[in-house]
């Protein structure tokens, strides 16, 4: 989780991603910063987000981001 | 069966009558006769392609959850003692066998709209090569009119099917319930474009009548009316005339001109909206909103967000996305952020899904090169915007510009506004030429208006009728206007909604009034709306 807290403080360093629940939806995270996002949570945790996965719902916080990881880490294994 | 009708309002009337008189349960059986029935009014023989993309989307979806479940009976049971290898390997096989199914229903469905919409132009440039070789045009077979809807339907039931394929949505056993799905009349002919997920509960499951629908859904109803009817309406001929004769016109007038169909559309449109989301709000259904007050945007990129959201949010869901995720994509993000920087290796991937985006969506508006130097247009100031972040923020900084105060935003939607409006007619005039023709028009026509017959020389000054009815269009949009700055906080409604009810009814009995006393006249100049041609 530290990791993807990492990533996300480098698109916005002023949001509080522990209890931020609107990334999206508040528009701290537009379409172009997740893709950059997607990029690098790729590369860290070694796994490919697949389009299936690209929904704002499942970007709206780290938490859920974080549990769309661990969703597709089980689904590759 | 024309929206501005008065048999339109008679269907609306029966059609609402029968939904609140049927048992819950069956309601959703009264909106597909309704939708099928209103389809059928403009062209029965068209149903048949309505039918084939319904059910070979439900067959495809079908399939593919039986597949899906397959699978799960099967890792379930039979195939626990399986090594993690061989589960991996039969995983694999079906999502193989997913993936054809999806294909083939994909490609299908595609190629309907693409021989309708597309064949025509690709067979006009393949003879403009031919000429060039002096060899004998080829003749096109497909020369019928597009299905009312087509890239419409086609785009929620492709999004629906890839939905199903990702496993996001469950597929829909019923295939009637599908076919109501692609068909439903409010938003089957000019979107929104909806997701299943979002839409088709909405659709299947009952609703009561009450007062608080009726009220609100008639009050947006209505307000669509007068949009549609006395501001675009009376805009529409005037605005044929600046296409047809702006050589003529001196830049002020033809400047005016531009701005005139910038509010035409959006009156044709987003009225549209109004009438279709006011119905399905009366029946406790609501449909994806396309418009969000679009030319207060502050750029071009958030424009988009703003106007025709269902078109945008489909565009970046199935096809942006799947861009900019994809593996080729990202290993040139990876080789141009070695080379070039983190930031060019961040903004490369985003940029290559964008050009195919706005192209997509330029010839997704028509199939000729207008739209697509439109959609490349568009494409290129958000694009532009991206990269040249930093240069803007450099000099806002050296301007010492406040980014939220309020001169500098409403600059910023005024300038995306202008930049907006001069795009948007590029397409419209006729050929590509004559809409670079108009632009110029606006910067070398320096003869000077004298009075408002010469400034305005797109109205019908012959008729006081036609004169009448433009001052009256104006005076409607400055009336658009001001709802649109009092939404900014809230919805009107929710502010007349406080007002005593003699008051409510005199304002209502209002609109009414100037639609029956100038909109009906201004609906036999005015035509049928601008997105239904798409």
């Amino acid at each position: 989780m530290d990791e993807l807290i990492a990533i996300l403080q480098d698109i916005d360093p002023d949001v509080d991603y522990e209890t931020e629940e609107n990334l999206v939806d508040g528009k701290v995270l537009d379409s172009l910063s997740i893709l950059q996002m997607i990029g690098e949570i790729c590369d860290t945790f070694d796994i490919t987000i697949g389009p299936k996965w690209m929904r704002n719902e499942n970007f709206n916080s780290a938490r859920k981001i974080w549990a769309m990881i661990q969703a597709i880490r089980q689904e590759e294994e | 069966m024309q929206i501005t009708s008065l048999v339109f309002v008679l269907f609306l009337c029966a059609v609402l009558a029968a939904y609140f008189l049927a048992p819950k349960k069956w309601q959703w059986v009264v909106l597909l006769a309704a939708s099928l029935a209103f389809y059928c009014t403009y062209d029965v023989r068209h149903l048949a392609f309505v039918l084939f993309t319904s059910f070979s989307t439900w067959g495809a979806t079908m399939a593919m959850a039986r597949l899906d479940a397959a699978q799960k009976r099967y890792l379930g049971g039979e195939g626990k003692a399986l090594s993690r290898e061989d589960k991996a390997a039969y995983r694999a096989g079906v999502k193989k066998r997913k993936k054809r199914i999806m294909l083939l229903a994909l490609l299908a469905n595609l190629s309907i709209l693409l021989v309708f919409k597309y064949f025509h132009f690709a067979l006009e440039q393949v003879n403009r090569v031919l000429s060039i070789f002096r060899a004998g045009p080829l003749r096109d077979p497909f020369r019928f009119l597009a299905p009312l809807g087509l890239s419409f339907y086609t785009f929620q039931m492709l999004g629906y099917l890839l939905d199903s394929y990702w496993g996001n949505v469950a597929a829909e056993r019923n295939p009637l319930k599908t076919l109501l799905f692609c068909s439903f009349f409010p938003q089957m002919t000019q979107g929104p474009i909806s997701e299943f997920g979002q839409l088709s509960e909405q659709l299947f499951t009952g609703h009561g009548f009450t007062y608080r629908n009726w009220s609100w859904g008639s009050q947006r109803l209505v307000w669509g009316l007068f949009k549609k009817m006395v501001v675009a309406d009376a805009f529409a001929p005037a605005v044929q005339r600046v296409f047809a004769q702006y050589g003529s016109y001196s830049g002020a007038s033809a400047f005016l001109g531009i701005l005139l169909y910038a509010v035409q559309i959006y009156a044709d449109f987003s009225g549209y909206m109004d009438i279709m989301c006011g119905l399905c709000e009366i029946m406790g259904i609501r449909l994806t909103e396309n418009f969000d007050r679009p030319y207060f945007s502050k750029s071009v990129a958030e424009y988009w967000r703003r106007w025709h959201i269902s078109l945008g949010a489909w565009f970046k869901r199935y096809v942006y996305y799947p861009i900019g995720v994809s593996k080729w994509n990202r290993a040139l993000g990876r080789s141009a952020r070695a080379r070039f920087g983190k930031r060019f290796g961040d903004m490369l991937p985003a940029s290559v899904a964008l050009v195919v985006v706005w192209l997509a969506t330029g010839l997704w508006h028509g199939a000729n090169w207008g739209y697509a130097v439109w959609g490349l247009l568009n494409g290129l100031f958000i694009i532009l915007g991206l990269w040249l972040e930093p240069v803007w923020a450099a000099c806002r900084a050296k301007l010492r510009v406040r980014e939220d105060s309020r001169p500098w935003r409403t600059f910023q939607a005024l300038r995306t506004f202008l930049l907006v409006a001069f795009i948007k007619v590029l397409p419209e005039v006729g050929s590509l030429r004559d809409g670079m023709g108009l632009w110029r028009r606006v910067f070398t026509g320096r003869s000077l208006p004298r009075g408002l017959r010469q400034l305005l020389p797109f109205v019908d000054w012959s008729s006081s009728f036609t004169a009448i009815h433009f001052f009256v269009a104006c005076a409607g949009t400055a009336a658009m206007l001001a709802v649109s700055l009092l939404q900014r906080r809230r919805p009107v409604r929710s502010l007349t909604e406080k007002w005593p009810m003699p008051l409510r009814a005199l304002l209502f009995a209002g609109v009414i009034l100037l639609i029956a006393v100038f909109g009906v006249q201004n609906t036999w100049m005015g035509g049928g709306f601008l997105y239904a041609q798409f």
